[in-house]
């Protein structure tokens, strides 16, 4: 019981009001602008909407629409399958690619700094430039890829005008194997694959030597102690590359607007969700169908991201944990 | 040390001022202290950028200098997705008194009544004789339901230029027929040569099915039943006839022959870099054409010869066809001051007593004016003796046969679904009846969808 001349403690402690003060702006930006839509689109998927009168109720009609496209091949099943390609093919190449910059960058070599910032600069470069960058890079015209090829005798993809899917194994075989816009589009994600390297640098480093040098005495040469030491700890890492990777994807909108004019040229190739989304909602002011969209995006992110956590158990390794 | 209350004050009133100090910065001012005393602005969108806004700019000082009642206020709007800002402006409440843009959008204005009608802005007679003024391809643009919902300023049509020490070298006259075209395009580029051409004949782009379907004598819209007619056999004619050059030559290869060519301005337009022996463009390009021309004679050297005819038509198609478009005028409703916008549109389009300040106008913007009677101006007449090649344009403005997009709801994705149906077929393969018969289920449904709006 406290003592009577004890001063009564007060109802919400100053460090508490302190900490609402500051936190108030991003608690009325989360809710202004994301709580707020969030529940606003769940509403507007089962309206139709054209952000200039008021939505009406539909129920499930958007929805449906949604399942018909995806079955009959329409817009978004097309979307659907480009992002799919595009995530497929930019996700596990950009962990690769990340991994092996980041093991190559960790070793005891000359320039080491300067080359972990060469590899780290594309990834700060405003998505814009680095897109018509890009642009002109891969014009199968005039683009410096395309004349490097023809240079040692290799005939140049289309790259972002082509419809071509080099990764689509039906075409290996089809005759109609080439690089697409899709490819370009994966290519341009490599670019900026430095964000990842400095992921896998900081978790290299975290490696305790201990281990290496235990491996070394077992008799494990280079590729052993990289497969059965370096990896393993990676994993982590790897898995929270894997989730932003697959969101990123999903996300991808600037610089596929950029090089697809804006509809997603040539003939849908670059539609991707993010985009297809957009020109839903704000060119065709078909809000409920987007906003409907959006929701089965973030059902199906929601899903992978599930299905990846499920799966980490087998795959990612702690330190210190028991396997 | 200081006492905490005293800190928050101290810290509240610092964003306080920070506050005001952004709010009372001199950029922030409101345009309208431009404004003279007693007179009433007039807000004014528009899309024009470059050597173009500063021609807008004179037309709008001009337009200030003559009033003692309006005074414009124009704000530069290009690039894309100007449709959109004004849309936003409209259901945030705070529209422009002016918009002047080239999407085509008015009909799902009109059909929402969210823009004034002419015969709101003026009397019916002067609707009346306003539509009669217009060239016929003009009064289409701005027509929906019978009224006129919107005021063109100038008309954008295309012809087929063509490179004419090309044609001499290659021992050919410019294309009359459908025929003749297909004819140079394959004595200009045998498809049997590998890899890509330095030089083309002619491609189609699949932008202009809009044009190519008028050409070959379709329609793509029925007015009298009100249904699109995307597979009218002619237009499904004039996409084979597009997609027969994909098969010619490789869909991949006219793909990458044909990359960016819209976007290439000035000495990179792909006629004066000789890549197209012909190539469909607008009227705009006369003056990339005649700077080109300008600078090899200033260099010493043979300026480059050039020549337009109409887009030539296959038996039985249509003559002096295309697809035309343009930029309007549209006032929203809502806007502050109506009728000096009215006042403005006037002047700018050579109404009321403006003709010849409208035919010089054309003349300094390279616009194609919307009605034959600023066409018919002395200014305007000896700036098409000094442009022959702008001339071309100009004798198509008239004809009954330059059709614009539909002016129904939802055009603008109409137009986008008939590209990519074009797309379609000349990159994918698609069979061009299928593809077209695609893009009209999907306009359908969304005209659909827009005609059960609340």
């Amino acid at each position: 019981m406290p003592s009577p001349s004890a001063p009564a403690r007060p109802l919400v402690l100053p460090e508490t009001r302190a900490a609402a003060l500051f936190l108030a702006p991003w608690l009325v930006g989360f809710v202004a602008l994301f709580g707020w839509p969030f529940g606003a689109t769940l509403y507007w998927s089962f309206c139709r909407y054209d952000l200039l009168s008021e939505p009406r109720f539909v129920g499930a009609d958007n929805y449906q629409r949604l399942a018909e496209e995806l079955l009959h091949g329409g817009r978004f099943g097309l979307a659907l399958w480009n992002t799919a390609y595009y995530a497929a093919l930019s996700v596990p190449l950009s962990i690769g690619l990340g991994i092996g910059l980041a093991v190559l960058l960790s070793g005891p070599i000359r320039g080491r700094a300067t080359l972990r910032t060469f590899f780290y600069l594309p990834s700060v470069a405003p998505t814009m430039a680095a897109a018509v960058l890009w642009m002109w890079l891969l014009d199968p015209r005039d683009g410096l890829v395309n004349h490097a090829l023809a240079l040692i005798g290799l005939p140049g993809p289309g790259w972002l005008t082509s419809v071509r899917e080099a990764a689509w194994p039906p075409a290996w075989w089809s005759g109609a194997w080439g690089f697409g816009s899709k490819d370009a589009l994966t290519l341009m994600g490599l670019w900026g694959v430095g964000n990842f390297m400095v992921i896998y640098l900081a978790a290299l480093a975290d490696v305790p030597p201990h281990l290496y040098e235990a491996a070394e005495l077992d008799g494990a040469n280079a590729w052993q102690r990289f497969r059965h030491v370096t990896l393993p700890l990676l994993t982590p890492a790897i898995f929270f590359n894997l989730v932003m990777g697959l969101i990123n994807a999903v996300q991808a909108f600037t610089q596929v607007y950029v090089v697809s004019e804006g509809q997603g040229a040539p003939a849908g190739a670059t539609l991707l969700l993010s985009l297809h989304l957009f020109l839903a909602a704000f060119k065709e002011l078909d809000m409920g169908y987007a906003s409907a969209m959006a929701w089965v995006v973030l059902v199906v992110v929601l899903l992978l991201t599930a299905a990846v956590l499920r799966t980490s158990r087998y795959w990612v390794h702690y330190q210190g944990r028991a396997a | 040390m200081i006492p905490g209350r005293w800190r928050s004050l101290a810290g509240g009133s610092a964003c306080a001022a920070l506050l005001a100090a952004v709010w009372l910065l001199p950029g922030q001012r409101s345009a309208f202290e431009r404004v003279p005393e007693g007179r009433r602005p007039v807000v004014f969108w528009h899309i024009w950028g470059g050597r173009e806004r500063q021609v807008v700019e004179r037309i709008v000082d001009e337009f200030n200098a003559s009033q003692s009642e309006h005074y414009v206020l124009a704000v530069a709007m290009p690039g894309n997705n100007l449709d959109l800002k004004f849309l936003t402006s409209i259901a945030g409440g705070d529209p422009p008194d002016l918009l002047n843009q080239d999407d085509p959008v008015t009909a799902d204005l009109a059909a929402r009544r969210l823009i004034l009608a002419v015969d709101e802005l003026a009397s019916p007679r002067e609707a009346r004789a306003l539509a009669e003024w217009l060239f016929p391809a003009a009064r289409e643009l701005a027509t929906y339901q019978d009224r006129l919902w919107a005021v063109p300023n100038g008309l954008d049509i295309r012809a087929l230029y063509y490179d004419a020490d090309a044609l001499d070298e290659l021992g050919l006259a410019p294309p009359a027929t459908l025929a003749e075209l297909d004819a140079l395009a394959l004595k200009a580029a045998p498809p049997q040569r590998p890899g890509l051409p330095r030089r083309m004949g002619f491609l189609p782009d699949p932008r202009r099915l809009w044009a190519y379907g008028i050409v070959f004598g379709g329609r793509f819209y029925d007015e009298s039943t009100d249904r699109l007619t995307l597979d009218d056999p002619r237009v499904v004619a004039a996409l084979t006839w597009m997609q027969s050059y994909s098969r010619l030559y490789g869909a991949d290869r006219v793909a990458a022959f044909r990359s960016g060519d819209q976007a290439l301005t000035g000495s990179s337009f792909p006629l004066l870099e000789g890549r197209y022996v012909a190539i469909m463009d607008g009227q705009w390009r006369v003056s990339e054409i005649e700077a080109a021309a300008n600078d090899a004679a200033a260099h010493g050297r043979n300026p480059p010869r050039f020549g337009v005819v109409p887009l030539p038509p296959p038996p039985g198609g249509r003559y002096d066809a295309g697809w035309v478009n343009g930029n309007v005028f549209l006032v929203p409703r809502g806007g502050r001051n109506p009728q000096g916008a009215w006042a403005f549109i006037q002047y700018w389009i050579g109404r009321a007593g403006h003709e010849a300040a409208a035919a010089r106008h054309a003349a300094d913007g390279g616009w194609i004016p919307v009605s034959p009677r600023v066409v018919a101006r002395p200014e305007f007449q000896s700036y098409l003796d000094e442009h022959p090649l702008f001339a071309e344009f100009v004798a198509l403005a008239g004809s009954r046969n330059q059709v614009p997009t539909p002016v129904i709801p939802r055009a603008a994705f109409l137009q986008a679904e008939v590209i990519r149906a074009a797309e379609d077929a000349l990159y994918r393969g698609v069979d061009p009846r299928t593809a077209l018969r695609a893009a009209q289920r999907s306009v359908e449904r969304a005209r659909a969808e827009a005609a059960d709006a609340p």
